[in-house]
């Protein structure tokens, strides 16, 4: 009898649990293996760099929380089989950012589990996909876009160009045939007026298949331009920059994506002197010791998508903060809410979110490849020294008309 | 023959009252896998039978999800009637009309050009999909909601699961019933003898160009159910890596079997759900499987089952028993071993661990299995080694066993097939 109460008492030991509070769990489904894996675990540890960060101020609601990785192997099915994965695992929040496409798939996914789950909603944390449609078309209330898109990268971008004297009054808009290069020609064209360029040429290419372009650098030279803006990225960017120079015409470059790790090195001193839109600039934080923090999380300084998702996801530990669920059940919907309301003052200016279609608004940074900088990338004497920040007031643009987002009762 | 007919309806019968209680992701994943197995059993028609092999099914594959689609919106926002559940049906139609087109010039050569034929099809498409944003959605594709119908709501995947368990079941057994027939029959000689096919009076052309006809009919139905179970579909579709994934399937599962294809592409697929929730290396898994199966059973694991039916009353069971375990066991002996030196690298190489490296100046203790792992000891390298070393001495010695039974074991006028204990001749 003894025995079998003492096994009573062990067993209701064992059941019983001490009284958890429902930890946040947070799910980044990013591209962990694949072509993309380099920009995807940059999302990842820079995601994972902030929370850590609050886990070791005491965690959320009473609880660490609880962060894990999913590889969509950067593809959209990929990406719809992790989320069912995280729905099963109870996350609360979906972090995500290489590749628009895996973003639109994410979006619509959380939409529709969310109008079937009333109660069960989750957040989706766009830290990259900048295609407008995703803020236009399929803008919904769970989906927060906290990265730049092509009219925030363009106005900037010339605005600081023409400033400097670089921009001149015959702009070349060189893209890539796909939503993103359309939002960026579209975006060049919109600013021609306002900063008083006329765009001389427009070009849609073939995206990453191009091995030479140097047909398309004499259809430059042709137009005669004074600078060239462009959206490309990876070998586009790389290659056509290279064709340039190669040809010995001397123009500006505007881009929104020299920033990414290896092009500095890979370009040499031809990058000299070009132009970079971007989110954050390590060098204009104002305590040093920030960027060495994040050296010692990651291995190295925050750079390309890491300043900016960065400060989106510590944007939305504001809204967490906003909210306090005493050890309770979480409500997404109020985080949700609280994200709205959020602010984040950073070192070159405050982030909020735009109520109408959950657009970040921000400040972005205009660099220029120079030597001499605090930060030089990719192990080269040169790097991207800080021309000016633009403010989240002149950066942001007019709400698109297609959002017609339908907001919790 | 009984024996098949219970073990089919026993996994059946698995298929049906398992499911409800699995989580999210393992429903999901158990759609993907039946979906893949569709997939690779219409591909194997083509490939296996007609000996045609295509790089680029991945095109009516995503036609049919794109068809399906299309009809889903028109359901949601329009007032079309049409029944969910009859939806695949579209996405078989489309992929039969467009693979007779294909197929009408594809099969105008055979071999190498044949596949290079089908592969430029499937890139054709996937280079214009981005571009066509009225038929394909642009970059990001089409997207759409599963409206309730004939009473379900579809909002669950649980019920995505049985519908897809429906199509699935009723498309394979056409597909099996199809290799019965004088018109499979066709197409298996098309596969053995061309030549022989049209001095026999038949139109070999048109008999390839039916026969690729259908195969891209079933396709089609295997993208009208993913276009089900995603409610989206993208340009990505048409990728040239989803063509190659369902060759990968046929080829592991072994495609001179009907039902090898369908074992490879459920076995893949459950496999790379289980090891990429586990681990970011698990392409590299997932490639060292391939490289095996290619070496050691180049009839796929639908080859190593079959080769085992053929030879049931010949070999001598009661004596194979211990060498099989023994051989199992070292499998996972030396599966034990690569598996700690991989993730032992990948955590060292990670850049977390690299990062703490140049914080902290030293090579801290990692852990892995539950065990706290010091780098620079010889007894965590020691460690995986041993049992890496020694299961491979031992399956070295249990195959020579196995091929042993297999060659003198059982009735000496049993040919001798080919079997995995022959091809593990070739490491010995």
């Amino acid at each position: 009898m003894r025995h079998a109460l003492s096994a009573l008492a062990i067993a209701t030991g064992l059941i019983a649990p001490a009284i958890h509070a429902e930890p946040l769990k947070v799910a980044i489904i990013e591209s962990l293996s694949g072509s993309q894996t380099s920009t995807g675990r940059m999302y990842s540890s820079a995601a994972r760099y902030v929370l850590e960060q609050m886990n070791e101020q005491g965690g959320y609601n009473g609880e660490p929380i609880q962060i894990k990785d999913y590889d969509n192997g950067g593809n959209t099915s990929g990406a719809a089989s992790q989320f069912r994965q995280a729905v099963a695992d109870g996350a609360h929040v979906i972090i995500q950012g290489s590749s628009s496409a895996v973003a639109g798939q994410i979006t619509e996914d959380v939409r529709k589990h969310n109008i079937r789950n009333k109660g069960n909603e989750i957040v989706y944390l766009n830290m990259g996909g900048e295609a407008l449609e995703l803020r236009g078309d399929k803008c919904h209330f769970h989906a927060f876009h906290l990265t730049t898109t092509a009219p925030m990268r363009v106005g900037p971008l010339v605005k600081v160009m023409a400033q400097e004297g670089d921009l001149g009054d015959r702009v070349y808009s060189i893209n890539q045939a796909y939503s993103w290069g359309q939002d960026m020609e579209q975006a060049i064209k919109s600013y021609a007026d306002t900063y008083d360029y006329e765009v001389v040429e427009t070009v849609l290419h073939e995206v990453n298949r191009i091995q030479d372009f140097a047909p398309f650098v004499a259809q430059i030279q042709a137009a005669k331009p004074s600078s060239v803006i462009t959206g490309n990225w990876s070998n586009d960017l790389l290659l056509l920059m290279k064709a340039v120079g190669d040809s010995g015409l001397d123009v500006t470059f505007g881009t929104t994506f020299l920033d990414q790790v290896g092009n500095v090195a890979n370009a040499g001193k031809m990058a000299l002197g070009h132009y970079v839109a971007h989110p954050g600039n390590a060098e204009l934080n104002k305590d040093p010791q920030d960027a060495e923090d994040y050296k010692a999380f990651s291995g190295h300084y925050p750079v390309y998508v890491e300043p900016g998702t960065i400060n989106g996801i510590r944007l939305f530990t504001e809204a967490l903060r906003a909210n306090d669920f005493k050890g309770g059940d979480i409500d997404v919907n109020r985080i949700a809410l609280a994200m709205e309301q959020a602010r984040l003052e950073t070192d070159i200016g405050p982030v909020s979110i735009r109520r109408e279609d959950h657009q970040a608004i921000m400040p972005v940074v205009v660099s220029r490849v120079e030597q001499g900088v605090k930060y030089p990338a990719d192990g080269t004497d040169m790097g991207f020294k800080p021309i000016q920040v633009v403010s989240p007031e002149d950066a942001i643009y007019p709400v698109q008309e297609s959002c017609r987002m339908r907001r919790p009762d | 023959m009984r024996y098949r007919f219970l073990l089919l309806a026993l996994l059946v019968v698995a298929l049906v009252v398992v499911p409800p209680f699995l989580g999210l992701g393992w429903q999901y994943t158990l759609v993907n896998a039946l979906i893949a197995a569709l997939f690779a059993a219409a591909f194997n028609l083509l490939m296996g039978q007609g000996g045609m092999l295509s790089f680029g099914h991945a095109a009516y594959y995503g036609l049919g999800a794109f068809g399906v689609l299309h009809v889903m919106q028109l359901i949601e926002y329009g007032d079309s009637r049409f029944p969910t559940v009859l939806l695949p049906l579209v996405g078989g139609l489309i992929g039969l009309v467009s693979g007779l087109l294909a197929g009408f010039f594809a099969a105008r050569r055979s071999g190498v050009y044949f596949a290079l034929v089908t592969l430029a099809l499937a890139q054709l498409l996937y280079s214009l999909a981005p571009h066509w944003s009225g038929m394909f959605g642009g970059e990001a594709g089409l997207s759409s909601m599963r409206m309730p119908s004939l009473g379900l709501d579809f909002g669950s995947n649980l019920q995505v699961y049985y519908l897809t368990l429906a199509w699935t079941l009723v498309c394979i057994s056409l597909l099996y019933a199809y290799t019965l027939t004088p018109f499979g029959r066709l197409t298996q000689a098309l596969r053995d003898n061309e030549q022989r096919v049209r001095f026999m009076g038949y139109n070999a052309h048109a008999t390839k160009v039916l026969v690729f006809g259908i195969s891209a009919m079933f396709a089609g139905i295997a993208g009208g159910l993913t276009a089900i179970a995603n409610e989206t579909a993208n340009y990505q579709i048409f990728n040239s890596h989803v063509s190659a994934q369902v060759v990968l399937h046929t080829f592991i599962g072994g495609s001179a079997l009907f039902f090898g294809p369908i074992i490879g592409a459920a076995v893949i697929t459950v496999f790379t759900f289980v090891v990429s929730g586990v681990t970011h290396s698990w392409m590299l898994y997932l490639g060292a499987l391939f490289v095996l199966v290619m070496l050691f059973a180049p009839n796929g694991i639908g080859g190593v089952i079959q080769a085992h039916v053929q030879r049931r009353d010949s070999l001598p069971w009661r004596r194979l028993v211990a060498p099989y375990a023994v051989a199992t066991g070292a499998l996972v002996l030396v599966a034990l071993g690569t598996v700690f030196i991989v993730q032992s690298l990948e955590i060292v190489f990670s850049e977390q661990y690299r990062a703490a490296v140049a914080r902290t100046g030293q090579y801290a203790d990692y852990s892995l299995f539950g065990m706290k792992w010091a780098l620079f000891s010889p007894l965590t390298w020691l460690t995986p080694l041993l049992p890496l070393v020694a299961g491979l001495l031992l399956l070295r010695r249990t195959a020579a066993r196995i091929r042993e039974l297999w060659a003198g074991g059982g009735d000496p006028s049993a040919c001798p097939p080919k079997v995995p204990g022959a091809t593990l001749r070739s490491r010995a």
